[in-house]
């Protein structure tokens, strides 16, 4: 309480205030249609809404579905872009023959994808995952590989003169070395998965939270449009600050290494 | 960069593709996409869709940079904006911004603006975020400085601050540019039904697979000069900044 009261103090009642204000302008704007309800619905009758859609289970599948899809997604990504990134920022010529190569594919919206993993894979389920998964696997890659050659070449110098080779020399040096750059490259990673599975669910499947927020549209029950957004943006600021959280309680050590640059 | 891996993952796709080894329907030989490329910009409709998509993202970035700078620089210097405003960034930003679509549709109808506006705010959230840390990580030493040598209001603003932040500023735009083609082509892929999102969309569902592959290359060629080509212009005429960031 203490503590935030403090907070407080410090001029922050404004980023508290803020909010509640706009939403009892909104609740009365739309109490009295000055904004129209039907585009601009109450709060009131959005929380009123999502808790519908939470209590017949509704949102919960669409929630687990989408979460399951990440979850698939950002391992696969991880998992590819951490070892190739590594193995890149080691290796001189797989890095200077897989640049181009990436420079070109890693602009490119993950959502185009769709269409060309369905040809490799039987379209459904994993052709979802996998068009999820592209976005996210360049970034972790991009990451890890700068995060392997910024490392000062003193540092590996020293341990390879005390004897560091081969596995002991990567677990000991560079992996640490280059983890700060891993960790930012998975945080991003997680974030886009989201952004492009919201977008892939929209198109490609009716379960997931981006196609009830699309059919919620479709069939114009703009409550539920509204509720399902709130519930996206939630999932949404969990994954991004949630993880940044969990990284200084864990790895404290660890900074983060875009937190400047922005 | 050296092509030499490319190039050998092209012709490797052509043998594969001339010889059946992979389905040709699903992936023609990059000769027969590069022939559709040529006919499809001397005298069909690429170059139209391509010039669609570009006129939305100037439409969106011009929409989102303008207030996005100004709104990053007013949060930097006046506190109270910033407590003000910062809540609702935050709640927002890791948002993915197609979701705004449909809300963009029903209050604006289906058409250009909310398509150009989803793109726009795609691009905005992350220049006001780059700007905002542009002037807040700015050396402490330069406004002193400044102020030391009696600069104050919009002469410290001009000659101290926004010099200070401008790097911060570019990196914004640059990569607010990058986040903007994508959503658009997104939309486009989703909604519109024009676009080279569209184009790709379309010809995946008639199987026109070689007019498919250069939609997708002609994106690919974009995004690549987006992201190239403008990290150039910014080492070039920001000379002062240290290094430009690489991610």
């Amino acid at each position: 309480m203490r503590a935030l009261g403090r907070w407080l103090g410090e001029q922050h009642w404004i980023a508290v205030g803020s909010p509640i204000v706009l939403f009892i302008a909104w609740e009365w704007a739309s109490a009295t249609d000055l904004l129209r309800e039907a585009f601009f619905p109450r709060p009131s009758t959005i929380v009123i809404h999502l808790r519908h859609l939470a209590a017949d289970g509704t949102l919960w599948d669409h929630a687990a579905m989408t979460l399951i899809r990440i979850g698939w997604a950002f391992a696969l990504a991880a998992v590819l872009g951490v070892g190739i990134g590594l193995a890149m920022g080691l290796w001189r010529q797989l890095r200077e023959g897989l640049d181009p190569v990436f420079a070109v594919i890693y602009p490119i919206p993950s959502i185009l994808f769709l269409p060309l993993v369905s040809f490799l894979v039987p379209p459904g389920e994993i052709a979802l995952v996998m068009t999820t998964a592209v976005t996210s696997f360049f970034l972790i890659a991009f990451t890890t590989t700068h995060g392997v050659r910024q490392i000062d070449r003193l540092v590996v110098e020293a341990a390879v003169h005390y004897g560091a080779r081969g596995r002991r020399l990567f677990a000991t040096v560079l992996l640490p070395g280059a983890l700060p750059f891993i960790f930012t490259g998975l945080r991003l990673g997680l974030g886009f998965a989201l952004i492009v599975v919201v977008a892939v669910e929209i198109v490609s499947t009716s379960r997931g939270l981006g196609a009830l927020l699309w059919l919620s549209w479709q069939i114009l029950k703009i409550e539920d449009m509204y509720a399902t957004f709130f519930v996206i943006a939630l999932l949404g600021a969990v994954l991004s600050y949630g993880l940044a959280a969990l990284r200084t309680r864990l790895l404290p050590w660890v900074q983060d290494v875009t937190a400047r640059s922005g | 960069m050296s092509l030499a891996v490319p190039a050998v993952l092209l012709v490797l796709w052509e043998m594969c593709s001339r010889h059946a080894i992979v389905s040709p329907r699903y992936f023609p030989p990059p000769t027969t996409v590069g022939w559709v490329l040529v006919d499809g910009f001397a005298a069909g409709d690429l170059g139209t869709q391509s010039l669609v998509t570009l006129t939305r993202l100037g439409f969106a970035f011009a929409a989102a940079a303008v207030p996005g700078v100004l709104l990053g620089l007013l949060m930097g210097m006046a506190r109270p904006v910033r407590d003000a405003v910062e809540p609702y960034i935050a709640f927002i930003f890791p948002v993915p911004k197609i979701t705004l679509l449909p809300f963009l549709l029903i209050i604006l109808g289906v058409g250009e603006p909310a398509f150009v506006l989803t793109g726009a705010t795609s691009a905005f959230f992350q220049i006001v975020i780059s700007t905002l840390g542009g002037v807040q990580t700015m050396d402490p030493r330069l406004l002193e400085v400044g102020r030391n040598y009696g600069a104050r209001g919009a002469r410290l603003f001009w000659k101290v601050i926004l010099p200070a932040a401008l790097p911060a500023i570019f990196t914004g735009l640059r990569l607010g540019l990058g986040l903007a083609l994508v959503a658009l082509v997104a939309v486009e892929f989703i909604a519109a039904k024009s676009g080279l999102g569209h184009l790709v969309y379309r010809h995946w569902q008639m199987l026109s697979t070689p007019e498919m592959y250069a939609a997708f290359a002609i994106v690919g060629a974009l995004g690549l000069l987006l992201t190239r080509g403008l990290r150039a212009v910014q080492a070039r005429v920001l000379t002062w900044q240290e290094e430009v960031g690489r991610l």
